[in-house]
């Protein structure tokens, strides 16, 4: 009877239990998703750039972990909000206490299954989609990846029944505690804001204390090692808490306090609907902070050390093709490509080795990578040393005469004359004279450089092709071109991208899911707030301005802190990344337009609760 | 005689689409408040009373007939301009819900002060002459929480007066309170009626709150029924209604 009774509770409740029951198979799908990677050691180990990666997992599951784990309790707590007056009203009508509690239990741990079965569905099913449509994007093959893998499986089912059973029984507690009276006028009880004072004081300034440990280890990582991840990974996240549950609510009462501003249309509504939602979701938009971080953390490594390819290549070659007597098909292609720079060198073939014209040389020196240091990495310079006459390179060793190559030059030739070009040929220099005395075949080395090498991969890819089949090389033969250093970095940090897209796509749903959850998890209550304003004349685009704003503040504070965390934080990768910080606008300009879309969808979907619209 | 502020002629309100049950919840219903005056609805329930007033406060249009309140006809106005309209010329009481809870009593009785966008400096005199008349300056800076059912209602009166309203309209508002709460929030609006002018029309089923107006019109099955009168005392005047009431019950057996 009761049972029935409390099915039929349960329909009338549909929306509030589909939010709920999204939240919660999203969250165990990520859980899953970040499992699938994580738990998949011989992967990882064999795709990653990082040497302690292992250990970058281990950590990221601790976190992801504690967030879960909060996020299943405030969802069931959601729940018992739910059912609380309806179960009072039960016990009023003589049901028993046991029963109801039961019951709860019950409820809690049926709920908790049929996520986890939906979870671990969509799990694997967005791990497939991801997984495969981050492959092909980044043109990254591996067969190691699994998107059903049974390991992460197994540990997902073990994790969330743990944490239904856990919560089944605090809701269980709970409702012991409580008296019929309090169950039946549940829903009355406003959210009390709780008063502050010289705690809250010290708290504020410890939270600053402990964000700029964790701010300094992380720049200090290169020394700190895994103990510099450990300490970030403590102080940062209860820092950016105890931030959250003590600045913010500080700023939004001072907001508050302004009159003018308070008094000025419907402010004084929409401020105070900002203090209460800032006051209740202080932990939620910790976590949500948190989140952003790790999302868009994970996004901007996984793009800096795509960039870092780039860097890399460009920092190992400054042209961008070397060609020796283009054909009429290579000239073509050439002409097809923006040159900023273009040098050309006479030289002739003959028995003896191969001469190069030193006034060419002289007149157009090629520029070379400056190695000294590795602030100079990607710097170049002209070479800076006489060239003299009748200085030769590569030839039989014993059969070196003439003045010493200086050693500018001689990286320079090196450049000029690729190895696979004319195998191990003698090259001297020669003046005019002596170039004029040689006999031979007259030939060119031309080197080009456009500024745009990523722009025209396919280019270079058909002129690497062409150079092979015209210096009759096998097509599988290495030659040391740009090109080819180009694909062999690519393929060297495919697999830290793809995991870092892979993480930061996972942490960026888990953001979403846990922030609109919780806005929408207390939408119902202010329903009848919105009612009351459209009574006594409130506009709608009013209200719908005001919903604006307050869930813009919201969604303000954690993104600030959030990317704040982002920016320090990458300087951990600047033992492994030559500028962590290139191009660092672009992830984050990425990140900011799928949040504002979000913030959107929000806006609307609260709206539709609070506010459905007529006929 | 004093110029009218309700004026409501032959409304009918039909629920239902056309084809289906239709019925009707108001079927030609005419009358008229004029300014200055404290009316009462009353009627037994189902009779239209809600809907009655639902179509004066523009919450809701009426199928046929007109509404004019304050010399604007209701029934032409568009979304925007009846929420303006509502904000500006009318005071609503409602039997719970009035108050927000996040906001003080005072920020509850500025808003619709601040959402004309009168400025901060003139608010505060405003709200602290309304308190005062309602006797509430004591807890103005509470939280509608932290008060009485009978202070919250006064306080709804507050906030329903203070931007000077052309009619305030009561729906039950002493529905939820005891007796001793209903009869301070009546005291206090019959004073603003004799005292300031204000119209007020009350919707009520509670024959000691009617007792309260200066005319009570009682409404049956969408149709007015009758028209009573204060002539004399307070006390005579609840037992007339009683009388009325009884009737009202007969010839509807
Ligand atoms: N939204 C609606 N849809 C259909 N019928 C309605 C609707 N609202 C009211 N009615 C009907 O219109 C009639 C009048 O209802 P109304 O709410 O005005 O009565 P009332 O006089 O306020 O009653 P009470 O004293 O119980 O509050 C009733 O028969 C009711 O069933
Ligand atoms: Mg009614």
């Amino acid at each position: 009877m009761l049972f029935k009774l409390s099915m039929s509770g349960l329909r009338s409740k549909y929306k509030d239990y589909i939010v709920l029951l999204a939240g919660l198979v999203m969250s165990i799908s990520i859980f899953y998703m970040f499992q699938t990677l994580a738990m998949n050691k011989a992967f990882i180990e064999a795709n990653a750039m990082i040497g302690p990666i292992q250990f970058v997992f281990y950590a990221g599951s601790v976190l992801l972990s504690i967030v879960t784990f909060f996020y299943i309790l405030y969802a069931n707590s959601f729940l018992l909000s739910l059912r609380q007056k309806e179960f009072g009203m039960y016990m009023t009508l003589g049901a028993r206490k046991n029963k109801i509690t039961r019951l709860m239990f019950m409820e809690t741990v049926v709920i908790g299954l049929i996520s986890l079965v939906i979870g671990i569905a969509v799990g694997v099913g967005l791990a497939q989609v991801i997984g495969s449509m981050l492959m092909k994007e980044l043109e990254f093959n591996s067969d190691g990846y699994h998107a059903l893998y049974l390991p992460s499986l197994i540990v997902t089912a073990i994790f969330f029944t743990a944490l239904f059973l856990i919560s089944a029984i605090m809701n269980t507690i709970k409702m012991l505690r409580v008296t019929v009276l309090q169950l039946v006028h549940a829903d009355v009880q406003t959210d009390k804001i709780a008063k502050r004072g010289k705690k809250t004081v010290f708290a504020a300034i410890l939270s600053i204390i402990l964000l700029l440990i964790g701010y300094a280890s992380m720049i200090f990582m290169t020394y700190l090692q895994q103990l510099g991840v450990i300490i970030a990974l403590i102080t940062i996240t209860s820092g950016t808490y105890l931030l959250f549950m003590t600045f913010l609510p500080l700023i939004i009462l001072a907001m508050k306090r302004n009159k003018k501003r308070i008094e000025k249309g419907l402010n004084a509504f929409t401020y105070a609907q900002l203090n209460f939602r800032i006051n209740s979701l202080t932990k939620v938009l910790a976590t949500v902070t948190m989140l952003i971080a790790l999302s868009a953390g994970s996004i901007t490594a996984g793009m800096s050390f795509k960039n870092n390819i780039m860097i890399m290549v460009d920092g190992a070659d400054y042209y961008d093709v070397t060609l020796h007597n283009p054909t009429k098909a290579e000239k073509e292609l050439l002409a097809s490509i923006p040159f900023t720079e273009q040098k050309e060198y006479r030289y002739k073939v003959s028995d003896k080795g191969i001469y190069y014209l030193k006034d060419d040389l002289m007149n157009h020196p090629p520029r070379i990578m400056i190695r000294a240091s590795k602030e100079d990495f990607g710097k170049t310079k002209v070479p800076d040393a006489e060239l003299p006459t009748g200085a030769e390179i590569r030839g039989e060793k014993n059969d070196k005469h003439g003045p010493q190559m200086p050693n500018d030059w001689y990286e320079a030739m090196e450049m000029i004359q690729p190895y696979y070009v004319y195998k191990g040929e003698r090259v001297i220099i020669a003046d005019q004279q002596m170039y004029d005395r040689v006999q031979g075949k007259e030939g060119v080395a031309l080197l080009g450089k456009s500024d745009q090498f990523d722009a025209h991969l396919s280019t270079w890819k058909q002129i690497d092709a062409m150079q092979k089949s015209k210096l009759k090389l096998t097509s599988d033969q290495y030659i040391n071109t740009k090109y080819s250093n180009y694909t062999s970095f690519r393929a060297f940090s495919a697999g830290t991208v793809y995991m870092g897209f892979f993480l930061g796509i996972a942490f960026l749903a888990m953001m979403a899911s846990c922030l609109m959850f919780k806005i929408l998890t207390g939408a119902s209550k202010d329903i009848h707030r919105y009612e009351m304003l459209r009574k006594i004349g409130v506009r709608r685009e009013l209200l719908m301005k005001s919903m604006y704003k307050e869930l813009f503040y919201v969604f303000l504070f954690p993104a600030i802190i959030g990317i704040i965390h982002v920016l320090i934080g990458m300087e951990m990768f600047s033992f492994i990344l030559v500028h962590p910080y290139f191009r660092v606008w672009l992830p984050i300009l990425i990140f900011l337009v799928i949040y504002a879309v979000y913030y959107f969808i929000t806006v609307q979907l609260y709206r539709g609760i609070v506010m459905p619209r007529k006929k | 005689m004093k110029t009218p502020v309700v004026e409501v002629s032959n409304v009918k309100k039909v629920y239902g689409k056309a084809g289906e049950n239709q019925s009707y919840a108001l079927n030609g219903v005419s009358f008229t408040i004029h300014e200055g005056e404290f009316v009462g609805i009353m009627g037994p329930s189902g009779s239209g009373k809600t809907t009655l007033l639902n179509v004066i406060s523009t919450l809701d249009q009426a199928t046929e007939g007109m509404v004019r309140i304050a010399g604007s006809d209701i029934t032409k106005m568009k979304q925007g301009a009846l929420s303006d309209f509502r904000s500006q010329k009318l005071g609503f009481i409602f039997q719970d819900f009035n108050l927000l809870e996040n906001l003080t009593i005072y920020e509850n009785i500025a808003l619709p002060l601040s959402l004309q966008g009168v400025t901060s400096r003139q608010i505060g005199p405003k709200v602290q002459k309304v308190a005062e008349t309602l006797g509430i300056t004591a807890i103005l800076h509470k939280n509608p929480a932290e008060v009485s059912g009978g202070q919250k209602q006064r306080c709804a009166a507050a906030r329903a007066l203070v931007h000077e309203p052309a009619i305030i309209l009561g729906d039950e508002p002493t529905g939820a309170l005891d007796s001793k709460n209903a009869t301070s929030l009546l005291t206090a609006m019959t004073n603003l009626n004799q005292e300031h002018g204000v119209s007020i029309m009350l919707v009520t089923h509670d024959a000691y709150s009617a007792s309260y107006c200066e005319r009570i019109l009682f409404i049956q099955d969408g149709e007015m029924y009758k028209e009573i009168h204060r002539q004399s005392s307070r006390e005579d005047f609840y037992r007339e209604i009683l009388d009325v009431l009884a009737d009202l019950g007969t010839t509807k057996a």
